[in-house]
């Protein structure tokens, strides 16, 4: 009993701190329309400060917890609602779903670049010691502390939103906000202050929790994006008062795992899982108009696409000059060149399995490493296990992740946009902690062999491998967008209702491409297996879907051709880096700067700026050579604020 | 391209929201090539009968027969594929395709028995399906006199031509029954009755049977040769046109012609 009582006042604790964090989220969800994925990397940095003005500087930690809640993180706040999330606003809910993550990639990888990517103790701002409470419970002064200090925070918002007239326009704006702008309260500045807000509260949760997590660059951010997630998912999104109660739920549970279950039994494992299980659970169960929110068309990215007037043969021969080309690459270039060029080439196809499901179709997916890892997991068991030959098991292990791409393509039928992005990122989670971790699947330490089939074992007729199932996969790409499976998804992706009233299954469409785009990334994924003759259980590792999400959408993510300028900026990136090392460590600055700052204004990503190059060059040429007959270049894309 | 006439019949339909109900036992039938107007003062359950038939609404009892098929609890898609085609009081184009794509889509749901392998493998076959329903489509472009427009994008049309175009799309899909929601709205008068030609022709020409839900009544009038009239979810009249309009419940319930005595419009 004493147990009991002990383990769900943890819970209490733990739980409030996540429940102050997803109010936090939820309110600037509310008041600005974008769902911050970069929110724990908004505690990462602020923390990462508050240790540097009280280890670093010597403060006092409560003042450097004070300065840092009180003015770092609500500037921040100002600084990132002015620049960012205001641009964005009413542009379609991808734009904020990658800004997001860019937003969390740059941060990461600016504090990698100032602080290393070492992990920090911080100190409590409570004093030691321990308190005697009934029962024969005992209480660290820090969790009361903590307790209070959560409590006392949600609480003074509560009463600000209750009983201020700031509080009544904050509530009138979350309510409706393009109404609440009509009645004449100045949206904007109520959402500076509640990205100032929502900023505080995340330093606060980070400045609250590390004492006893440590600051680790590389598991603060999911870790707290898990956690915030889930409680925020229990309300929906849209209430306060639920996202709390879930922040408190998914303490206790958590809290009660880890003191009943194993950590290694599959309990244990559940327990790692059990925000996504809350998310996945609590999406399922949602009516029906709340699944629907945020939902349709405008979550891609809208573009004047209509007729791609770019004429065949001029694509034909695009295609054919560069792959050609790149079959010189092992002739002309040095070993090492032609291992990253290598790598390119196996994330093009990464990248292609995005553009099919995102570009063509417009459905999301932020849990890609899933379907990688399930099958060059599946690759290497039916080499090792069956001795099935390695040309044999590719394709193979390729086919293993369809059904669970064709499991998602169902809950696609019934969940759009946002739900959607956050459901795959919570399957990618429960993959990886369920199965990727598991030895029996990773095969543990050392990971498991991932042998290249036979007659492709060195490196340049590897080479030629990857960049013939390139070759292919992009070949199938083109074929589905041309055909008539092609207009379908178009059309789905303009009106659904309009499919269904022609007699078109939806739930058909969305398994059968969600399968197909589970087939590539799988064939991605054994490549990624088979360049490092191994996988483990880091190999597919959640982030890298949002990374990969990202970067296909920074190539052009409506085009087999973007697919494969992301894939190549992927590979050479560190091929450059060799040559100025500083460029490593601002990898993901970059990456995260592109995916913000160049999308709001281009959404066709690097492969349109290079195609409407190319075209003006062929214009000129053109005007060169006959006299005048102007021919109709693509015109300059536009985004159509798409609101909703 | 057109498939042989049939009825389509609702007998007793009801619809409750909770406590309150929105259709009343209402039966209507469009015989083979008829066609109907449904029509009634706002709020008098219209919509609820049109999502009802369409397949958007599930009613709580009562039965829909399509060509002697029972189609009550088939979904939406089963129905268009069993001949009913549709069209939306708020377009659903496929805004960023051509026209001329957007009828193709149709047409090839309805005509192309080629899967995905096909696609994927750019199989011979697939580029000579695509010609054939390309044919289709370009047929009824050029039926609909909507030949300039083929290479635009939908999104770009004006309303009038894009409700057109709506009318093709479900054309391609070779219906044998049509439920149109409130055409003209948005459009012009000279553009209604332009409409209204053209529906006609559908009719007449191609023995598709129509209803339409509308609020205009000079297009009612001129083209329905049934009309159902329904008030406070009840089936009030029923009838060729001029008879109904005859009708002095309908006048009084409707109309609001009855200027001296209070409008109770119980049947």
């Amino acid at each position: 009993m004493q147990i009991f009582i002990r383990t769900i006042l943890l819970g209490v604790v733990s739980g409030s701190v996540y429940a102050l964090a997803s109010t936090g989220l939820v309110l600037t969800y509310k008041t600005s329309g974008v769902l911050n994925f970069g929110y724990g990397a908004l505690a990462l940095f602020t923390t990462f400060v508050h240790w540097q003005l009280c280890v670093g500087f010597g403060l006092p930690v409560w003042m450097s917890a004070i300065i840092v809640v009180g003015i770092v993180a609500p500037a921040l706040g100002v600084l990132l609602d002015r620049q960012l999330f205001r641009r964005i606003e009413g542009q379609p809910q991808i734009i904020g779903v990658i800004a997001t993550v860019g937003l969390l990639v740059l941060l990461q990888g600016v504090v990698i670049l100032i602080w290393g990517g070492q992990t920090k103790n911080v100190p409590s701002i409570f004093p030691r010691g321990t308190l005697r409470l009934p029962f024969g419970v005992n209480m660290g002064v820090d969790q009361l502390g903590v307790l209070l200090v959560a409590a006392g925070a949600a609480g003074g918002l509560g009463a600000m939103l209750r009983y201020t007239k700031l509080g009544i326009a904050f509530r009138a704006v979350v309510n409706n906000r393009s109404v609440a702008g009509l009645m004449g309260i100045n949206t904007g500045v109520v959402s500076g202050l509640a990205w100032a807000l929502g900023t505080s509260f995340a330093a606060l949760m980070g400045i609250l929790l590390t004492p006893r997590l440590l600051l680790d660059p590389n598991f603060l951010p999911p870790f707290i994006i898990a956690f915030v997630l889930g409680a925020s998912v229990i309300g929906y999104l849209r209430s306060l008062p639920l996202a709390y109660a879930g922040g408190l739920m998914i303490g206790i549970i958590q809290a009660l795992f880890v003191q009943y279950a194993s950590s290694q039994g599959l309990l244990g494992k559940i327990s790692d899982a059990l925000p996504f299980l809350v998310i996945t659970g609590a999406l399922l169960l949602a009516p029906k108009a709340l699944r629907a929110a945020g939902q349709g068309a405008s979550f891609v990215v809208r573009t004047r696409e209509a007729a791609d007037r770019t004429s065949a043969r001029a694509r034909v021969g695009v295609a054919l000059t560069l792959f050609g080309g790149l079959a010189l690459v092992p002739m002309f270039g040095s070993a090492s060149s032609t291992q990253f060029v290598t790598i390119g080439l196996i994330h093009s196809v990464v990248f292609l399995s995005l553009v099919v499901l995102t570009g063509y179709s417009g459905q999301i997916s932020l849990g890609h490493t899933a379907f990688m890892g399930i099958a060059a997991f599946s690759a290497a068991h039916l080499v090792q296990t069956l001795h099935i030959p390695g040309w044999i098991a590719f394709p193979l292990g390729a086919l293993a992740a369809v059904p669970a791409g064709a499991v998602i393509g169902l809950i696609a039928v019934r969940m759009q946009g946002l739900f959607l992005a956050l459901m795959t990122l919570a399957f990618a989670f429960m993959a990886q902690s369920l199965f990727f971790e598991h030895p029996a699947f990773s095969g543990g330490e050392g990971g498991i062999a991932v042998l290249r089939p036979t007659g492709f074992r060195g490196d340049t007729a590897f080479f030629y491998l990857a960049l013939g199932t390139l070759a292919a996969a992009a070949a199938l790409a083109v074929n589905l967008r041309t055909g008539r499976t092609g207009r379908v998804l178009a059309g789905m992706r303009d009106s659904e209702t309009a499919c269904r009233s022609l007699g078109i299954s939806v739930t058909r469409y969305k398994v059968l491409i969600f399968g197909i785009s589970a087939f590539i990334a799988g064939i991605g994924g054994v490549l990624v297996g088979m360049i490092q003759e191994q996988a483990t259980s880091r190999t597919f590792i959640p982030f890298y879907s949002l990374i990969f999400m990202t970067l296909a959408v920074l190539g052009g993510i409506f085009h087999v051709g973007g697919a494969i300028t992301a894939g190549l900026v992927w590979g050479l990136y560190p091929m450059v880096a060799n040559a100025f090392p500083f460029l490593y460590r601002i990898q993901l600055i970059l990456f995260g700067l592109g995916a913000t700052v160049a999308l709001a204004k281009n959404p066709e990503g690097m492969f349109g700026e290079l195609r409407r190059a190319g075209a003006a060059v062929l214009r000129a040429i053109d005007r060169r050579a006959a006299a005048q007959q102007p021919i109709d270049i693509d015109p300059v894309p536009a985004v159509s604020g798409g609101s909703e | 391209m057109t498939r042989p006439a049939a009825e389509l019949r609702a007998q007793g339909i009801t619809v409750r929201f909770g406590g309150l109900t929105a259709v009343d036992d209402v039966s209507l039938t469009v015989a083979p090539g008829g066609f109907v107007g449904l029509i009634g003062p706002n709020g008098a359950g219209k919509t609820t009968t049109f999502n009802v038939l369409s397949g958007f609404q599930t009613p709580t009892s009562g039965s829909i027969v399509l060509g002697g098929r029972d189609i009550t609890s088939a979904s939406a898609s089963t129905r268009a594929g069993l001949g009913m085609g549709r069209t939306f009081q708020r377009l659903e184009l496929f805004g960023r395709m051509t026209v001329l794509d957007n009828l193709l889509v149709a047409a090839e749901a309805k005509e192309s028995k080629l899967g995905v392998i096909a696609d994927l493998l750019a199989l011979p076959q697939r580029r000579r399906e695509e010609r054939r329903c390309t044919g289709l489509a370009l047929r009824v472009l050029e039926m609909l006199d909507l030949e300039w427009a083929g290479g635009r994008r939908a999104a770009d049309l004006p309303v009038g031509t894009a409700r057109t175009l709506e009318l093709g799309r479900a054309l391609c899909a070779a219906p044998i029954v049509l439920l149109l929601d409130e055409p003209s709205s948005g459009l012009d008068s000279d553009e209604t009755r332009y409409f209204g030609r053209i529906l006609q022709r559908v009719n007449e020409e191609m023995g598709i049977g129509i209803l339409i839900v509308e609020h205009d009544m000079d297009l009612v009038l001129e083209v329905c040769k049934e009309i159902y009239v329904l008030d406070f979810g009840k089936l009030i009249a029923q009838g060729a046109p001029t008879d109904v309009m005859n009708d002095p419940v309908v006048r009084s319930a409707y109309l609001g012609e009855e200027d001296d005595a209070p409008a109770v419009a119980t049947p």
